[in-house]
């Protein structure tokens, strides 16, 4: 219903900047998550585009007009916060009915409207009940019927989940995805919480001091980070700087184009950045899951295969966690699956890695220096 | 965590163009770069559209606060200003043909040295005697009792007002008295006490006492029991605990305490009247009344009050000092 | 305050007697300073039940609905006016220091509070002077509900600046995204959340107001005699009358009886850092 655009939204508090730059469009119906760690403009930027702060430049379209000038209570949004922010002095349905009456809703409409949404949330029967004498999940629950009773153009979703603790965050973060699957409505939701990202995003943009670090899909942002930032950020990671040594011919229509490099004294072979060229610095990133320990009886002497000494072993239950010294350069390894018991016994031992899905990241020149 | 550093500074010198770039490429047409020209243009109107003075947080702001300080200013700060020039001038000549003098301050602190060290030393007994029995009320009323509420509730009585505390406590000090067999029991005079200065102590400290252990108590509930028992478990003695541990961190609560008291108790005016001897009675505010309204002597009236406004509001800021801005301050 | 009741006494558990006895002492204490704060009340009130031959009697009261009546009157109107006023510059001046950004804050809310800090007879001399000089209203009700609500309205203040900043943003940002206006946002949220902080206000000019004597000694007339007033004037003129420890006693019991209804409904939080407790 609604394409929510922001062009070159910025917000300056005196000389320091919570948000640069920053551009979205966001079109009708699509599940947005700002990502990133607190303090990086995303909740800015949230409650920018819901009124309550405004931008100190760029422009905030809804459906192409121009909102910047239109106060809060007139855009037509809905706004879940981190608490659930439900009116301590009214009851359930009185909440839900709030931003009906505030709009002069006729009665009967009112009460047939607030009965459906409690239906949706499957709070039927606590209508006339204090929002104290509910649980966590179920206050949020309410506050998604309230933001909801009023038919928004958007949805707007402040860390809605980081108040409650880890089961009710799981189920919730589908009960957030699917009411906003059935009504088709345009939502922005803001976390520092990856998986909460992963799972319900059509679309991330992971931000970091104001500015977008990186906007796509998740594997895009998973698989394919294209800053040191977000290769950090984003799951865990082994960062190696080191230098690119050639670009490999691409092998055909649709593959992934690559480079060779060297980094920790490695050779390497790892996705192409698309902008770097032999004997730029870079920094090449591989996830401790991609490492794959083998099997005696490999060569060592291929790109990606390295042999290490294992520093640490921690067993985790599904999962085990190994520190590799590879010539002096430290990589996690996670180790899935039956053969992970073979390594209990691998301390002090070499062994030897492969590693998968390399991808690399140009070093800034300018700062290398 | 070097690396992170280095690539901040990047982003500050624009590396960011060259990021949106690859986004672009991602996304093709769903992701914008940069602002069009028109919708800049926008709103830059948007933004120049005449924005009335009064629409303003600042205005706004100032325009709600605007009754109360109307209100005090008239009816506080003009006043004093007021009291001020009237106490540089002759008796009540102020109203008529104004005569300009510094006699009344001479006076104040020639004649009336001794009412102001009567003042002084009264507030200053009454509030001691309120902190050494105050201590011990707000320790026990934070840390061992249940009735908490009941007490506090208790504890309005005095603060309805020292004219009923004086009126009361005056049927206290009669032989003939609800008590008055209690006192031949226990073989004290209890009328010798009545027009004295134990009378108007006693009073004045009942009177500020609620003072007392809110700003004590307030303190006290801030200090962690766990501390104590520390203390107990490292071998401290009960007077230990108390100089070492209690004291040290309720003394903002003591000071703030003792200064609300002394502040409140210099401006005394009922208790003296009622209960104590003339010499209780030549305290500050009961010789305004007396100068001002009773002999018509304004300018020395308002020379007392300036002195007895300074000495309270001096008061008064020390203990806003201690008092962790008890008042919203 | 922490409702902490853990027995941590200096004294207990040590060698110097045993723990009941701290205990008592210390309940005992409390008890005996619970005793002299109604000691005065008690007095008062058997002192109006009695005729001076020790007969028990209700008939003093007759007074107080008698010739009393007027200024029992007037203190309720006088009070009642006040916190009505009150209430209109409080609310807004409160509003503005919590959610405004206005220059020099501190320095404004330390003049709003003067008049706290200005010792009662001192404010009577100069409100005297400048009502007669300055003013031109001496020894009228306006004058009087001036003197009334200058001295209180700091009071009314402070509680509820400390409701508003103890309410969290969120509501009223809350209600704003569901469209509400501004006014609607205070009607319907704001002000029920603050429900206690102003009761707060309400019960403190009551209790002050209803039993303010000195700064009405100053600067009300012969006509404009309040309870409070009446209490002192006949103090001071008529000795100790059964009659005027009659109007003394349903003075306080008003004022308690508005005490143990608010901490009833509200507890004592939102008086913290005030005239009471």
């Amino acid at each position: 219903m609604t394409r929510v655009q922001l062009v070159d939204i910025s917000k300056r508090y005196g000389p320091t900047a919570a948000v640069e730059h920053f551009n979205a469009d966001i079109a009708d119906g699509e599940f947005v998550t700002l990502l990133g760690p607190s303090g990086c403009g995303k909740t800015t930027t949230l409650r920018m585009v819901a009124g309550l702060v405004d931008p100190s430049g760029g422009v905030i379209r809804f459906d192409g007009q121009p909102m910047n000038a239109v106060p809060s209570h007139k855009r037509n949004i809905g706004l879940a916060f981190q608490s659930h922010a439900l009116f301590p002095h009214l009851t359930v349905a009185r909440n839900v009915a709030f931003g009906l009456e505030v709009k002069g809703t006729p009665k009967a409409e009112t009460e047939r409207r607030v009965a459906e949404m409690l239906e949706m949330v499957e709070l039927g029967d606590y209508a006339n009940r204090m929002p104290a004498q509910l649980s966590g999940g179920q206050q949020q629950r309410v506050a998604l019927a309230r933001m909801l009773a009023t038919d928004p153009r958007v949805l707007l979703f402040d860390e809605p989940l980081s108040a409650l603790d880890r089961n009710l965050r799981d189920s919730l973060k589908y009960s957030i995805l699917e009411l906003q699957r059935r009504t088709r409505k345009t939502a922005i939701y803001v976390t520092h919480d990856q998986s909460e990202a992963f799972a319900i995003s059509d679309r991330i943009f992971v931000m970091n001091e104001g500015r977008i670090e990186q906007a796509g899909s998740q594997l895009d942002i998973y698989l394919r980070p294209q800053t040191e930032f977000v290769a950090n950020f984003v799951g865990d990671n082994n960062g190696i700087p080191g230098e690119v040594t050639g670009l490999v011919a691409p092998g055909g229509e649709g593959e992934p184009r690559l480079v060779d490099l060297v980094a920790g004294g490695i050779r390497m072979r790892g996705l192409d950045p698309g902008n770097v060229r032999p004997g730029d610095k870079v920094v090449a990133f591989v996830r401790p899951e991609n490492i794959e320990v083998l099997a005696n009886g490999h060569v060592a002497d291929a790109p990606n295969i390295v042999r290490g000494r294992v520093d640490q072993i921690v067993f985790e239950g599904p999962t085990v966690r190994l520190t590799v010294d590879v010539d002096g350069t430290p990589l996690k390894v996670i180790s899935g699956g039956l053969e992970r018991l073979t390594l209990l016994d691998k301390e002090q031992r070499e062994i030897l890695l492969r590693l998968q899905d390399v991808t690399v990241v140009p070093d800034d020149p300018a700062v290398a220096a | 965590m070097v690396n992170r550093l280095r690539f901040r500074r990047a982003s500050r010198r624009g590396g960011l163009t060259h990021r949106h770039g690859a986004l672009l490429s991602t996304y093709g047409e769903t992701q914008m770069t940069h602002a069009p020209a028109e919708i800049a243009i926008e709103y830059e109107i948007a933004e120049r559209s005449p924005r009335r003075w009064l629409s303003t947080p600042r205005a706004r702001g100032m325009l709600l606060l605007a009754p109360a300080i109307l209100v005090a200013v008239l009816f506080s700060i003009i006043p004093l200003i007021y009291l001020f020039q009237v106490s540089l001038t002759r008796e009540s000549s102020f109203f008529f043909n104004a005569e300009y003098t510094a006699d009344n301050y001479l006076n104040v602190f020639g004649r009336y040295r001794s009412a102001i060290i009567e003042t002084v030393y009264l507030a200053g007994v009454a509030s001691i005697l309120d902190l050494v029995l105050g201590y011990p009320f707000a320790y026990i009323l934070i840390r061992k009792i249940r009735y908490r509420e009941f007490v506090r509730t208790m504890m309005t009585f005095p603060l309805f007002g020292p004219l009923y505390l004086a009126f009361g406590l005056f049927y206290v000090f009669l032989p003939t008295g609800p008590l008055g067999g209690v006192f031949v029991l226990l073989g004290v005079d209890i009328a010798k006490y009545l027009f004295s200065q134990a009378a108007v102590l006693f009073s004045m400290a009942v009177f500020t006492f609620p003072f007392m252990v809110m700003n004590i108590g307030a303190a006290l509930a801030n200090v962690d029991p766990l501390l104590e028992e520390a203390a107990r478990t490292l071998g401290a003695k009960p007077w230990q605990i108390f100089t070492r541990v209690l004291f040290p961190l309720s003394w903002g609560g003591i000071v703030a305490g003792f200064l609300m008291c002394f502040g409140w108790n210099l401006g005394v005016f009922v208790q003296p009247q009622l209960l104590g001897s003339p010499k209780e009675q030549s305290v500050i505010s009961l010789q305004m009344f007396l100068k001002g309204l009773v002999q018509f002597n304004y300018g020395l009236a308002a020379a007392l009050g300036v002195l007895l406004m300074v000495m309270a509001f001096a008061v008064t800021w020390v203990s806003l000092r201690f008092s962790r801005g008890a008042l919203g301050a | 305050m922490a409702s902490m009741t853990v027995d941590v006494s200096p004294h207990a558990g040590r060698g110097s007697g045993p723990r009941w006895f701290w205990n008592a002492l210390a309940h005992g204490y409390v008890w005996a300073w619970m005793a002299i704060f109604a000691l005065p009340f008690l007095a008062t009130l058997i002192y109006s039940l009695r005729t001076p031959d020790g007969v028990w009697t209700f008939s003093y009261y007759q007074y107080v609905f008698g010739s009393f009546r007027e200024n029992l009157l007037l203190s309720f109107e006088t009070t009642l006016i006040t916190i009505v006023i009150n209430l209109l510059i409080a609310i807004p001046a409160a509003y503005a220091i919590v959610r405004y950004p206005i220059p020099g804050k501190s320095f404004i809310l330390s003049t709003l509070n003067l008049s706290l800090y200005t010792p009662a007879a001192v404010m009577g001399v100069s409100l005297v002077i400048a009502y007669a000089f300055l003013f031109r209203i001496p020894q009228t009700m306006i004058g009087l509900i001036g003197a009334y609500v200058v001295g209180t309205f700091p009071l009314m203040l402070v509680p509820i600046i400390v409701a508003l900043r103890d309410l969290p943003m969120v509501f009223e940002e809350a209600a704003r995204t569901l469209g509400a206006t501004r006014m609607q946002t205070f009607w319907r949220v704001e002000l029920p959340l603050l429900g206690p902080g102003i009761s707060a206000g309400i019960l403190l000019t009551f209790v002050i107001i209803f039993n303010e004597f000195l700064v009405t000694l100053f600067i009300a007339g012969p006509g404009l005699t309040t309870a409070a007033l009446r209490v002192y004037n006949l103090a001071r003129t008529a000795g100790f009358q059964p009659s005027t420890a009659a109007l003394a006693t349903t003075m306080q019991l008003v004022s308690f009886t508005v005490v143990l209804l608010f901490f009833h409904f509200f507890g004592s939080r939102y008086l913290k850092g005030t005239y009471l407790i």
